[in-house]
């Protein structure tokens, strides 16, 4: 199957480091659900001030940007638990597992590699606002680290993801590239 | 390097990194960074998360995640039995009543959902068995579904639609009018088919239609209302003064999900979140797409590869239509292998100039290019419809389903043809609505 | 040395054509400097692009400097209600004590400006005229600008943020009843079709701008002495084109308005007064409040003729 949008959810079985990734990743998975259903709740809020109290709406559309923002980050590692970042594994369907399984840590490795230059680079843009105490240029005016605080947490907790799919296969719980397992 | 060169070598790794079994985003933002490194020098990596944020930072993309929640509550519901049914009760006279009313209902779903996938589940969980019982052949069954679900992009709302907007800076109100007609005219056009498939195939008696008391027929109306108030609601919300496109979502999401309690009693916390686990997947899904491809398009005008693509295009001198007739079959392709948000992100930026300098409307465009990432929704290798219907009856064959779509996939290349030839079809709702195009 | 310029205007725009001015300058005077335009936000973001030029990973931009308002406040001065009257006085403040001090900040950031220039912007009600206070109260408006957003809240106004390309399917809608953003905006976004009466830029407005063409300073002194001259060549000589065609904008759009059927209204001296009083007590007391070393900057800018 190309597509392992049905395929299914990462494996933990009863590795201690799998379970505890899973449970982070659960736990920001939640986050970011419930930052979503908070925006729906805050944009309808600013339409009814707006339409029917004809107020001003300050704060409503930058908050619900940066939740939106949030939301993705934090989402990261909790859709990479349930396998619901689309992938299309052409190539592993036409090796044979040994080479599959190699160019599952390949694959992983670069994933990692590169969600750590992310991370990093997040991290010290996050920094330099929280340092140099950086605010949006809007009349709400809000700290900028606050939503770029996201960015570094929700690489990170998706790295911690990726690794633990990495020794997933590794201790042979689950499949490079969940190709083969019953779903 | 030569830019066009550098832009070879590009799609060369583009293909091989996103063939190789990594997610979409990452495998983006992997070529991005090699890219930027070896041709910009270490320092432009710094840049990466500053641009994805920046891509993200827009209130319109907040409408993904409210447009999926929509249809993703509605789809938790036996919603789509009732509207399939209701539309067969008043339709007793049209012939194959069952697959035409399953059709009308997945373009009315669409109506409510800003994904196909959703559709797709949404009405073929009953549509599928119900026809199969009836006597409609497997092909028919699982493949009209599969194709009707696709119309979730065209028809707005539509996820789709609104990526494209803030890729290209069109408004999305209009692109919304855009899909209306010729999303119409595709379900015509697969309701023609289905019944012409169903009669060929020897089996005329399904045609013929159960018949209906009036009182049966009253009955079910009450049942269909809530869809009438969700969608007659947010026309309401988007045209009327009290929100703009991007905010009515939100009314949309909050609305569906109300009725959904409300009406279809989904209480239970677990249901629930299985709608919410739902939507965030597919909304973070897309949303780490959007940022990733940012990054891509990052390191492809930083590179200055998008602008010299544009400018070795504009010298070919070659007719607009052949140009089109190219443009087309580079969208198939990538449709095929691609979701429909990572084809738009990638290529819109390079595509658009082309186009309208050619003399193309980019409203015109967009429904075009959307009908050919419909097509790749129900063609191998990536069809996610496919997988949908495969997960819905896994009883039906995956080379049944494909048979059955395929057929489908040639009425969404007609109806590409025919707006080529009448791009009015497109064009004439939202002019008529908005007044003429910027 | 070849140098990277972003800005998020279209290449029809006069931003474009100033940045266009200064790359073919320096292109013409052949000393071995290529500056490559990348238009209509094709490389960054239009908020993200102070931080990337004040790291030196971007060259050159054309941006509004209140977009950084929010890391040097200070910048909020350059969108400002009533602080700058017209373009003739915009350009005496090019050259005051006022910019000298900006400019000092900038080059903490690490940021140089090659041309400075503002454009100004109006008003437009979709079913009256904006020209004073009071014509503003209990309406539903869409303002350019932090300060500008107070100053029309202390007005009464219900002030809704939303980007310039939404202004006309939110007028359209009823959303909307009133605007206020640049002359350029308001032409190039047809808003004429959706309101009855413009207030445009004239000899008084509240509505400017500061959008200078800005450089990377540490570039700039890697350059050698004849590329610098040759860059200054070309920035004087784009300045100038700069403050003339901000002028003709201003009136082209009185023409594009009036020739759609729309009412044209001006602001009377009086109203700028009022409206400046009242910025006094909102916008110019919140930037204060907010950033108290920004009083002896509002006087020096107030202190120009
Ligand atoms: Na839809
Ligand atoms: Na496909």
């Amino acid at each position: 199957m190309a597509v392992q949008s049905n395929a299914h959810a990462a494996r933990t079985g009863d590795n201690w480091f799998l379970k505890t990734v899973a449970f982070l990743s659960l736990l920001s998975g939640w986050t970011a659900a419930a930052l979503i259903v908070a925006s729906v709740f805050i944009t309808c809020q600013m339409i009814f001030v707006r339409f029917v109290l004809n107020q001003s709406t300050i704060w409503q559309t930058e908050a619900v940007v940066y939740m939106m923002i949030a939301a993705t980050m934090l989402g990261l590692p909790y859709v990479q638990r349930l396998r619901g970042h689309v992938n299309v594994d052409l190539i592993p369907l036409a090796l044979p597992l040994k080479a599959r399984k190699l160019l599952f840590y390949v694959t992983m490795s670069l994933s990692i590699l590169v969600m750590g230059i992310m991370g990093f680079y997040a991290f010290e843009y996050w920094h330099i606002a929280w340092e140099r105490n950086w605010r949006s240029d809007t009349v709400w005016g809000v700290r900028l680290w606050i939503p770029y605080l996201a960015l570094p947490i929700g690489f990170a907790l998706f790295i911690l993801q990726l690794i633990a799919d990495t020794v997933a296969v590794a201790i042979g719980v689950d499949k490079p590239f969940g190709i083969g397992e019953v779903s | 390097m030569d830019p066009l060169l550098l832009g070879a070598f590009v799609a060369i790794a583009t293909i091989l990194v996103l063939f190789s079994g990594v997610s979409v985003a990452v495998g983006l933002v992997i070529v991005s960074g090699g890219f930027l490194v070896i041709f910009d020098g270490f320092r432009s990596l710094e840049l990466m998360p500053e641009v994805m944020f920046g891509k993200l930072n827009n209130f319109a993309l907040l409408s993904i995640p409210m447009f999926i929640i929509m249809g993703a509550a509605i789809a938790s519901t036996r919603a789509g039995a009732d509207l399939y049914e209701a539309l067969e009760r008043w339709l007793t006279r049209v012939p194959g009543g069952l697959v035409v009313s399953n059709l009308g209902a997945c373009a009315l779903f669409s109506a409510m959902s800003g994904s196909s996938p959703a559709t797709c589940a949404a009405i073929g969980k009953m549509g599928i068995p119900e026809m199969r019982k009836r006597g409609y052949p497997d092909a028919v069954a699982a493949g009209s579904i599969a194709a009707g679900g696709t119309l979730g992009i065209l028809i707005p709302p539509s996820v789709t639609m609104i990526v494209y907007g803030i890729a290209t800076e069109t408004s999305i109100g209009r692109l919304f009018l855009a899909g209306v007609l010729p999303g119409l005219m595709l379900v015509g056009l697969f309701m023609a088919w289905s019944l012409y498939s169903t009669w060929k195939s020897g089996n005329t008696a399904v045609l013929r239609n159960v018949t209906y008391t009036w009182k049966e027929k009253f009955e079910i109306l009450p049942r269909v209302a809530p869809f009438i108030l969700i969608i007659i609601g947010v026309l309401y919300a988007m045209y009327g003064g009290v929100a703009t496109p991007s905010e009515t979502a939100a009314v949309g999401a909050l609305l569906c999900v109300v009725i959904a309690m409300i009406i279809y009693k989904l209480w239970n916390v677990k249901d629930l979140w299985v709608v919410l686990r739902d939507s965030t997947k597919e909304s973070v899904m897309i949303l780490f797409i959007i940022g990733a491809a940012g990054v891509f398009s990052f390191m492809l005008s930083s590179l200055f590869i998008t602008q010299s693509i544009a400018a070795w295009i504009g010298t070919l001198d070659v007719n607009p239509w052949v140009l089109m007739f190219a443009v087309n079959i580079f969208l198939l392709i990538a449709g095929f292998f691609l979701p429909p948000v990572a084809v738009i992100l990638m290529a819109a930026p390079i595509l658009l100039p082309i186009i309208t300098s050619a003399g193309f409307d980019p409203i015109w465009f967009a429904v075009i290019l959307t009908i050919n990432m419909e097509i790749g929704l129900i063609s191998p290798p990536v069809g996610l419809n496919l997988y949908v219907i495969n997960g819905i009856a896994p009883d039906i064959k995956l080379k049944t389903i494909l048979q059955g779509s395929l057929p489908y996939v040639a009425c969404m290349v007609v109806a590409i043809i025919l707006l080529c030839f009448f791009p009015g079809i497109a064009t004439w709702l939202p002019n008529a609505v908005m007044g003429p195009a910027l | 040395a070849d140098l990277r310029l972003s800005h998020q205007w279209s290449t029809q725009d006069i931003r474009h054509q100033v940045a266009q001015m200064v790359a073919d300058g320096v292109a013409e005077a052949d000393v071995g400097l290529e500056i490559t335009i990348y238009p209509s936000r094709s490389l960054f973001a239009p908020r993200e692009q102070y931080n990337p030029l004040s790291r030196g990973q971007l060259d050159m931009t054309v941006l509004p400097l209140s977009y950084a308002g929010g890391q040097q406040p200070a910048y909020n001065l350059t969108l400002m209600p009533g602080l700058v009257k017209n373009h003739d006085h915009a350009a005496r403040l090019n050259n005051s004590p006022f910019m000298e001090r900006l400019e000092e900040i900038m080059a903490e950031d690490d940021v140089m400006v090659l041309v400075h220039g503002y454009l100004a912007g109006g008003f437009a009600g979709v079913d009256e005229c904006i020209t004073a206070p009071e014509d503003i109260e209990g309406k539903q408006t869409r303002a350019a600008g932090r300060a500008f957003e107070q100053m029309l809240a202390g007005a009464g106004a219900s002030i809704t943020s939303m980007a310039s390309s939404e202004i006309y399917n939110a007028m359209q809608t009823g959303v909307l009843d009133a605007a206020n953003t640049s002359s350029s905006s308001f032409v190039s976004y047809r808003i004429y079709e959706q309101v009855s009466c413009y207030t445009p830029a004239g000899d008084t407005a509240l509505w400017f701008m500061y959008q200078p063409l800005l450089m990377n300073k540490s570039t700039f002194d890697g350059l050698t002495a004849e590329q610098q001259e040759a860059l200054m060549a070309a920035a004087a000589e784009a300045e100038a084109f700069y403050l003339e065609e901000a002028k003709k904008e201003d009136a082209a759009s009185v023409d594009v308005f009036r020739e759609a059927g729309v009412e044209i209204a001006e602001m009377s001296p009086e109203n700028f007064e009022a409206w400046r009083a009242l910025a006094q007590e909102t916008s110019y007391a919140a930037f204060v409040a907010d950033y108290p070393e920004g009083q002896e900057l509002l006087d020096l800018a107030l202190s120009v003729e």
